[in-house]
């Protein structure tokens, strides 16, 4: 990041056609959106058609709270604690925007607590928390029970 | 609050989020959830645990996990390390290699318990894997130094190489010299088995080029003054054992080795000590404090240095150790080491009828007391009383390991001559979570009784001459329901409690029985029964069928398996199956 490009601003669009400006600086902490500023395709609205507004604000706020240099290291391990504070709707929505802007530390830290609410739990419990249909047949699924404990446990 | 609908996350995302999950446990339920999940949790499993090598083929393993990097496989049951199992019985890992050489050309890790390995075997390793890093060979056995040498020659990356307990057929010790000269990668490695000597020169030259070395277990044939110019070419050693640990005190290879041991600032673990000498033990006094894991299994020292030693280790967490520490031993490290989590008291002199040190229960009762993490016991004592095994229980309700081996079978309460019933019964009602149990002394179906009602925890129990009659083994099958591994031998039970708790069998990894008294009938019947089941008879008498169907059979390993009868048996084991009653006449 060359200071002659800090001026820039980057414009972009959420789903539900919101527009965001922020900083080149901010912008480039997404490798998707690093990948079109270098490539030269930045300078029009950016639109973003898998990413509502809501959870595009969210994370651009965490892309500025990591270029300020004004942010103590407590002050951005107590911000990144709290920033996953999220109920489940806005967990995924995040999960699924961080994985598209692919926003490094965020993307590894929601990966990190989606797997914590998978461990330690029984399948009926994770697909009433993810809210999946369980497609085995009785057979299918009595058949890969046994495998599971006879074989690798 | 709209729900997340999984079933729609990418393939790519759930990958992702798979990665962060390697637990076995929580990948078998990721597995269950959907099929998508199956397919996706399957292709991303990089690590596999086969806890019996007969339970699943390779085959099996392979087609379902097409990418794993690391395996880990067990062979013979535990009783093998009494000498019960006898030669030729099986665990061969020979198929595994094969399949994997084939199916896994990017597996990094293999490790292996009581398996039999050939030096072919280690050979197609060095060969067919071109990141191999991990070779551990716990207690296995059928190999010799000239597969090391192709392990040593060929695996660029290798980082482990553990020998813990193997029996190595031991050619030379210049196995270790086909180490290139450019190989640096070494992390951990363990020839604390093997008996001949190794070159020095090349393990001096080993061990100064690698620089992450940690772990360096040494075998007894490296003498004493080689060992402080080994420990100044690694002073970011974290576990050290050493070889035989005896010398003419010379007052410069003392001077020698205590600096070179105190060179050594990241040192928690110690082990070897081989016929170790009084004069040499200070040596290791200025790193005591650091100590977490001190294995003194073959150190011939006794009560009074060990008791010097062990004062100075406030930070240890794991003591192994003779007998010759005597209770007041034990007394001293149930003042000293309050962080003590496990305990391994071994005997001097098995065969002896007599004691030959002064080691009671009064040592392990004070060690209960005084050091309140104390979970994992294995004790070898020669008189042990209720009344002690009562105080231990309420002392340490967090045990979650015991066991106990008093060294003449049936032997009674010493001070009431009652069996230990009552004794281990406190046991298990006050450790409500223990998972491991090894009974001893005189014990009727009464013991049997109280592991039934509170053992609930408990995963693996160990039984030799005890109880009285079926009652006991049915209390056990039908009372613990956790139970995963049980090994038996020279007890009174037979075939009605075995028959009536078929169903049980599959609830668990395997049962044991040997010396027992389980007729060649119930084997069929069981085989029949139960289809899923290896039912496997050893008998080294000859054909089970050449003897009445009521004589008891020598030895019986039941194990569950989704992959049919082996049919790697040597000729004195048979599976006893749906068609066996065919096979046989």
């Amino acid at each position: 990041m060359s200071s002659s490009k800090s001026n820039k601003i980057v414009k972009l669009e959420s789903s539900d056609n919101k527009t965001f400006e922020v900083e080149e600086a901010v912008a480039v902490q997404s490798e998707t959106l690093k990948n079109m500023v270098d490539d030269g395709c930045a300078n029009d609205t950016i639109p973003l058609p898998n990413v509502n507004g809501k959870i595009l604000e969210m994370v651009l706020g965490w892309c500025k709270k990591h270029v300020d240099e004004t942010v103590t290291g407590d002050e951005l391990n107590k911000y990144e604690a709290d920033f996953l504070d999220l109920d489940q709707a806005d967990l995924y929505g995040l999960l699924m925007a961080a994985n598209f802007l692919n926003v490094k530390g965020l993307l590894d830290r929601v990966l990190q607590r989606v797997a914590d609410m998978i461990k330690g739990k029984k399948p009926e419990e994770i697909r009433r928390i993810f809210n999946i249909k369980n497609d085995f047949t009785p057979e299918e699924e009595e058949e890969i029970r046994l495998e599971n404990a006879w074989a690798f446990d | 609050m709209q729900k997340m609908a999984g079933s729609s996350f990418p393939e790519e995302v759930l990958e992702h989020v798979f990665s962060f999950i390697q637990d076995g446990k929580d990948r078998n339920v990721i597995s269950l959830v959907c099929k998508s999940w199956y397919e996706i949790e399957r292709w991303s499993r990089r690590r596999v645990f086969v806890g019996n090598c007969y339970a699943i083929s390779p085959r099996m393993v392979i087609r379902r996990f097409p990418e794993v990097r690391s395996v880990e496989l067990k062979g013979k049951p535990h009783f093998a390390d009494f000498s019960l199992v006898p030669d030729g019985w099986g665990g061969y890992v020979g198929p595994w290699i094969a399949a994997m050489a084939a199916a896994y050309p990017w597996l990094e890790e293999i490790r292996l318990k009581r398996m039999v390995v050939t030096d072919e075997g280690l050979e197609l390793i060095s060969k067919s894997f071109k990141n191999f890093k991990v070779l551990v060979l716990s207690s296995c056995e059928g190999f010799s130094t000239v597969g090391l040498a192709a392990i040593a020659a060929n695996c660029r990356n290798l980082r482990e190489l553990d020998l813990r307990e193997s029996e190595v057929e031991d050619l030379s010790g210049h196995w270790l010299s086909h180490f290139p000269d450019n190989y640096t990668s070494l992390v951990s490695l363990n020839i604390s088995c093997l008996t001949s000597e190794v070159s020095f020169s090349a393990l001096e030259r080993l061990v100064g080029r690698c620089p992450n070395l940690r772990t360096l277990r040494l075998n007894r044939a490296v003498p004493l003054d080689r060992l402080a110019n080994l420990l100044r070419r690694a002073p970011q050693l974290v576990e050290f054992g050493t070889g035989v640990y005896a010398s003419e005190l010379r007052p410069d290879v003392f001077s020698n080795l205590s600096g070179a041991f105190s060179g050594c600032k990241e040192l928690k673990g110690l082990s070897g000590f081989w016929d170790a000498v009084p004069v040499y033990v200070p040596a290791v006094y200025p790193i005591c404090s650091r100590l977490t894991s001190l294995n003194l299994s073959y150190a011939t020292i006794q009560s009074p240095d060990l008791i010097k030693l062990v004062s100075q280790c406030q930070n240890l967490q794991r003591l192994w150790v003779l007998d010759y520490i005597e209770d007041t031993g034990l007394d001293a490290l149930a003042a000293s080491c309050k962080d003590l989590r496990e305990l391994r008291v071994f005997p001097s002199d098995p065969y002896e009828a007599e004691p030959n040190v002064s080691l009671s229960e009064q040592g392990l009762v004070s060690v209960s007391a005084g050091c309140p993490k104390l979970q994992s016991v294995l004790y070898f004592c020669r008189q042990m009383s209720n009344a002690a095994l009562r105080t231990i229980a309420r002392n340490r309700p967090n045990m979650t390991r015991f066991r106990l081996c008093i060294i003449e079978p049936r032997t009674p309460d010493y001070v009431t001559l009652q069996p230990l019933d009552a004794g281990f019964g406190a046991i298990v009602e006050h450790c409500k979570d223990l998972q491991r149990l090894s009974l001893s002394g005189l014990l009727t179906d009464r013991v049997f009784e109280y592991i039934g009602t509170f053992a609930k925890k408990l995963e693996m129990l160990s039984v030799a001459f005890a109880g009285e009659s079926d009652l006991g083994l049915h209390h056990v099958l039908s009372g613990c329901e956790n139970l995963r591994k049980l090994e038996i031998r020279d007890c009174p039970f037979g075939d009605k409690a075995l028959l009536a708790n078929a169903a049980k069998l599959e609830t668990m990894r395997s049962l044991w029985m040997s010396s027992c008294c389980v007729s060649f009938g119930a084997c069929k019947l069981l085989g029949q029964k139960m289809p899923r089941l290896n039912v496997e008879v050893i008998d080294e008498r000859g054909p089970p069928d050449s003897r009445p169907e009521s004589c008891h059979v020598e030895k019986l390993y039941i194990y569950r398996t989704v992959a049919g009868p082996r049919f790697d048996m040597p000729p004195f084991v048979w599976t006893m199956d749906e068609d066996s009653e065919l096979r046989l006449s």
